[in-house]
């Protein structure tokens, strides 16, 4: 039990959020000072608020109305309100209350913060993988890329299609290797809210990288049933299935960058 | 491909944050399984990375853009988890410091370490080494060294089935 004490500052990392720091009882006595912190955070012009709830020790159905109210204010001045670093007991509690489904709740600062930066700045989230040049990683890579586009909020197809585009990309640069190459295949991914970038490097082979070159600029004759036949059409699939497909040769290697945008 | 099937390496990068630890973790475990890694070593390698990720994440990242880094290394006779992050706070630090140099506890579950210890426990009981160290820009890097035969695993790397 303790008297509720309330912090509003700007954040550090992001000064156009606030954090509105709660400590100590959020019980029916709190409900005046938690209505007048919304107040001047509105007066303040500020619309998106990450409540930092570490220092809870109780919640009340009145006070989490209260700041149900705050968010909804907030909301009407296009802002939002999430939040943060809730201990088990109230995290529990706003779920059997349901206002898991009205609140963002985020396990830290920080994550609320990555949150608003890609909700609203459009920043994008890195992934890196680097794996030795053998067929057998790529399956787990491809499931990488998948479980990470499902994430962060993409469709089961497009996750699916993003897993088959690093899956096709990722072996045409194993198979297109210099045979005697332990140089590890570099995967990224760049994700954000409306696009994932995937962009494979590894060591180029001189003799297929010239079979790829005229394969690209048209100039390679039409397709015969051989082996390289199927690795055509693995960067045709990648086309169809990608916004956007382009290759670069560098002393550092072959670099594949492939755009799969978000369908709505 | 040329790479040596007994010694090679494989290494994850991500923001610092809790939600893509299962990713990163299935990623860890899929591919031990893919080159032949018995079941129970992969299961147990897969919670020595949750616990150092988790650490890592909540522990040593601090600024908005943190990035985490794992280092995969395998060895013909053991396997290494290598986790860079970006160092905590001074308190964080030592507190890591303590538990990393901590002796294996050889007690009861009772006189296991605080809930808040809890994770570097784990993955002293699954592992064989643990060591730390911080680079002068504050830099953290958590190795942890796990033997092969330790769970009897299978032996051998050759090539499991390709994608």
């Amino acid at each position: 039990m303790g008297q509720l004490r309330i912090e509003v500052t700007q954040s550090e990392a992001a000064p156009e959020i606030t954090v509105l720091r709660f400590e100590g009882d959020l019980d029916n006595a709190s409900i005046r000072n938690i209505g007048s912190s919304f107040q001047l955070i509105i007066e303040k012009n500020s619309t998106y608020v990450v409540a930092d709830m570490s220092g809870v020790s109780m919640l009340s159905s009145a006070a989490l109305g209260e700041i149900m109210g705050g968010r909804k204010a907030l909301v009407e001045h296009g802002g939002d309100l999430v939040l943060a670093c809730l201990s088990l007991p109230i995290k529990t509690k706003l779920t059997l209350l349901g206002a898991n489904r009205i609140f963002r709740l985020h396990s830290d600062i920080r994550s609320a913060i990555n949150a608003y930066k890609w909700e609203f700045e459009g920043k994008s989230e890195v992934f890196t993988l680097s794996m030795p040049p053998a067929l057998r990683f790529v399956p787990s890579a491809r499931q990488f890329a998948s479980r990470l586009a499902g994430l962060k909020g993409y469709s089961r197809r497009d996750a699916f299609r993003i897993e088959t585009i690093v899956d096709e990309i990722c072996n045409n640069a194993i198979e297109h290797a210099p045979a005697d190459s332990k140089r590890n295949v570099a995967l990224t991914l760049s994700i954000d809210r409306r696009k994932v970038e995937i962009n494979v490097i590894n060591a180029s082979d001189p003799v297929k990288l010239e079979t790829l070159r005229r394969m690209l600029s048209g100039a390679k004759e039409p397709p015969q049933p051989t082996i390289e036949d199927r690795r055509g059409r693995g960067l045709a699939l990648v086309k169809l299935l990608s916004n956007g497909l382009d290759i670069d040769f560098s002393e550092q290697g072959t670099r594949v960058h492939a755009t799969k945008l978000k369908e709505e | 491909m040329a790479i040596d099937t007994a010694n090679y390496q494989f290494c994850v990068k991500f923001p610092g944050s809790l939600e893509y630890i299962p990713a990163v973790r299935k990623f860890v475990s899929e591919t031990l399984l893919a080159n032949n890694f018995d079941p129970k070593f992969t299961y147990r390698s897969e919670i020595i990375v949750d616990e150092i990720c988790n650490n890592a994440v909540s522990f040593g990242c601090v600024s908005v853009d943190a990035v985490v880094e794992l280092q995969c290394m395998v060895h013909g006779d053991r396997i290494e988890f290598e986790i860079k992050d970006e160092g905590g706070k001074p308190d964080d630090l030592k507190r890591l410091t303590e538990a990393v140099k901590k002796r294996p506890r050889k007690g009861s579950p009772r006189d296991m370490g605080k809930k808040d210890s809890l994770g570097l426990e784990i993955v002293r009981m699954l592992s064989d080494q643990i060591t730390f160290e911080t680079a002068a820009n504050n830099l953290t890097t958590v190795r942890v060294v796990k033997l092969r035969e330790e769970d009897g695993e299978a032996e051998g790397d050759e090539a499991a089935a390709a994608g």
